[in-house]
C-alpha cells in the first residue's frame, strides 16, 4: 500500500538470489505468483535444481533493504501457494545469496541428506494456524460478573475522573487481563482437547493481543483434512457469540520443520 | 489478497492469514540461511522491525479499564476496544482494511515479546 517505490526506481547494481523455499525437483511453480519486487525488470519466479531437490528463488537486488508489506506477503503467498501443491521446506524471510549456483552449491548440494528427509517427513501432511479472538463485551461482562472485586473496582471508578482514578483503572485493567489469561490457558486446553486427535503434531503459540483467546498449529494429515476441518467447525459453533475462530491455511509447514543439526563446522 | 469464506460452523477459513500473521510465520520460523550457506551469503538490510508496534502493558491495562467502564454503554453504540485502538494506531502500520485492527494488535503484540527479550529481528550484517 505504502510501498517505497524510491528504493525501487533506483539502478540496482548488484544481485542476488532470493530463496523462499526447498522442494522436491521436478515440481511446477503455480502460475499468477507475484516475486518480492526486483527494480524495474519483471522479476521471475524459478527454480534452482540440483539432484531430487530444487530451490524456489527470484532475484533481488541485494541494495535495497527487504521488508516492505509487499515482500513479506510475496514472500508468504509463494510458499503458501506451493505448499498446496507439494511438501516445502520454508526459509525464514530475507534469504539471499551471490547468484543460483551458490543455491545449488553451497544450500542444496550440501545439506542434500537434511532437506530429503525433512520434505520426505512432510509429504502427505498440511500445517494449519488456529486463531480465536474473544468477544470483548461478552468476555468483559463475564469476568465483572464473576469477580466481586472488579464489581467493586469498577464502581468505584465510575463517574470519577480520569486523573484521580487513575490508579484505580490500572489495578482494575490488571485484574481483567489476568482474568483474561486464565481463560486463555482454559481455551488452549479446550482446544487442544478437541482437535488434537485430528492432527499429528499440535503446537499451542501465545494468543496476539488484547482480544486473542487462542493461537495454535496443527500438522495435519492430508487424508485427514476433512475431519480435522469438521472438528474446527464444531469447536467454532460450541463457542459461537465468545470466541471467533479463523483457520488459517494450509500453510508451509514453518511450525513442524524436522530438526536440522548443523555440522561442527558450522558452529561460528 | 486474502478470500475468506464464512463455513457454516460460523468458522472464518482463509489461506493466507494478514499481515500480522505473515510476520508471525516468516519472521521467527522457517530454515535460517546462515545456518546453511557460509561463502556466498548476501547480507541483506531488513526493515521489517520498523512496522512493529510497541504496545506498553500500561496502556492495555487503562484500555481494558476503559472498555470494561463502558460495558453498560456498548447498547448504545459505543466504541470497543478495538476501534479504539485502531484509531490510536491508525498510519502506524500498512494494513489491509478489515485485518487492519486485528492486526495492529497483533504486531504491538509481536513487538511486546520482542521488548521482554524475547527475540531481537534486527539488521543482518554483511557476511
Amino acid at each position: 500500500m505504502t510501498t517505497t517505490e524510491d528504493s525501487t526506481k533506483s539502478r540496482s547494481t548488484t544481485r542476488g538470489s532470493y530463496i523462499y523455499g526447498i522442494v522436491p525437483a521436478g515440481m511446477r511453480i503455480p502460475d499468477g505468483l507475484e516475486p518480492i519486487p526486483h527494480g524495474d525488470e519483471d522479476g521471475e519466479l524459478g527454480l534452482v535444481t540440483e539432484g531430487e531437490l530444487a530451490a524456489v528463488v527470484s532475484d533481488v537486488s541485494a541494495d535495497r533493504p527487504l521488508g516492505t508489506r509487499r515482500d513479506l506477503m510475496a514472500h508468504e503467498a509463494v510458499l503458501n501457494a506451493i505448499a498446496q501443491e507439494v511438501p516445502v521446506l520454508p526459509m525464514r524471510f530475507g534469504a539471499v545469496v551471490t547468484d543460483d549456483d551458490a543455491v545449488a552449491d553451497e544450500l542444496l548440494k550440501p545439506h542434500q541428506d537434511y532437506f530429503l528427509r525433512a520434505l520426505d517427513q512432510l509429504r502427505g501432511h498440511l500445517e494449519f494456524r488456529l486463531r480465536g479472538d474473544y468477544n470483548q463485551d461478552v468476555i468483559l461482562t463475564r469476568i465483572v460478573e464473576s469477580d466481586p472485586r472488579i464489581q467493586q473496582l469498577r464502581e468505584k471508578i465510575a463517574g470519577v475522573s480520569e486523573d484521580a482514578s487513575y490508579y484505580d483503572r490500572i489495578q482494575l485493567g490488571e485484574s481483567i487481563s489476568k482474568a483474561m489469561d486464565q481463560l486463555r490457558q482454559e481455551d488452549a486446553q479446550a482446544t487442544v482437547d478437541a482437535l488434537s486427535k485430528f492432527a499429528v503434531a499440535t503446537e499451542v503459540k501465545e494468543a496476539g493481543g488484547e482480544n486473542g483467546a487462542v493461537h495454535l498449529a496443527f500438522l495435519v494429515k492430508t487424508d485427514g483434512r476433512d475431519d480435522f476441518e469438521q472438528a474446527v467447525d464444531d469447536l467454532g459453533n460450541a463457542w459461537a457469540g465468545r470466541v471467533e475462530l479463523r483457520l488459517i491455511g494450509p500453510t508451509a509447514a514453518f511450525d513442524f520443520l524436522p530438526e536440522f543439526e548443523a555440522p561442527p563446522e558450522a558452529q561460528a | 489478497m486474502t478470500i475468506s469464506q464464512q463455513s457454516g460452523g460460523g468458522v472464518q477459513k482463509a489461506p493466507q492469514g494478514g499481515l500480522a500473521e505473515v510476520l508471525d510465520l516468516i519472521l521467527d520460523k522457517g530454515l535460517v540461511i546462515d545456518a546453511f550457506v557460509k561463502v556466498s551469503l548476501v547480507g541483506i538490510e531488513l526493515i521489517t522491525i520498523d512496522a512493529r508496534i510497541v504496545v506498553a502493558s500500561v496502556d492495555t491495562y487503562l484500555k481494558f479499564a476503559e472498555a470494561t467502564n463502558r460495558l453498560d454503554l456498548h447498547q448504545k453504540g459505543g466504541k470497543d476496544l478495538g476501534e479504539f485502538m485502531g484509531g490510536l494506531t491508525e498510519g502506524a502500520t500498512e494494513g489491509g482494511a478489515k485485518g487492519k485492527t486485528k492486526g495492529v494488535l497483533d504486531a504491538g503484540k509481536e513487538k511486546w515479546d520482542e521488548v521482554r527479550g524475547e527475540r531481537q529481528q534486527s539488521k543482518r550484517e554483511k557476511a
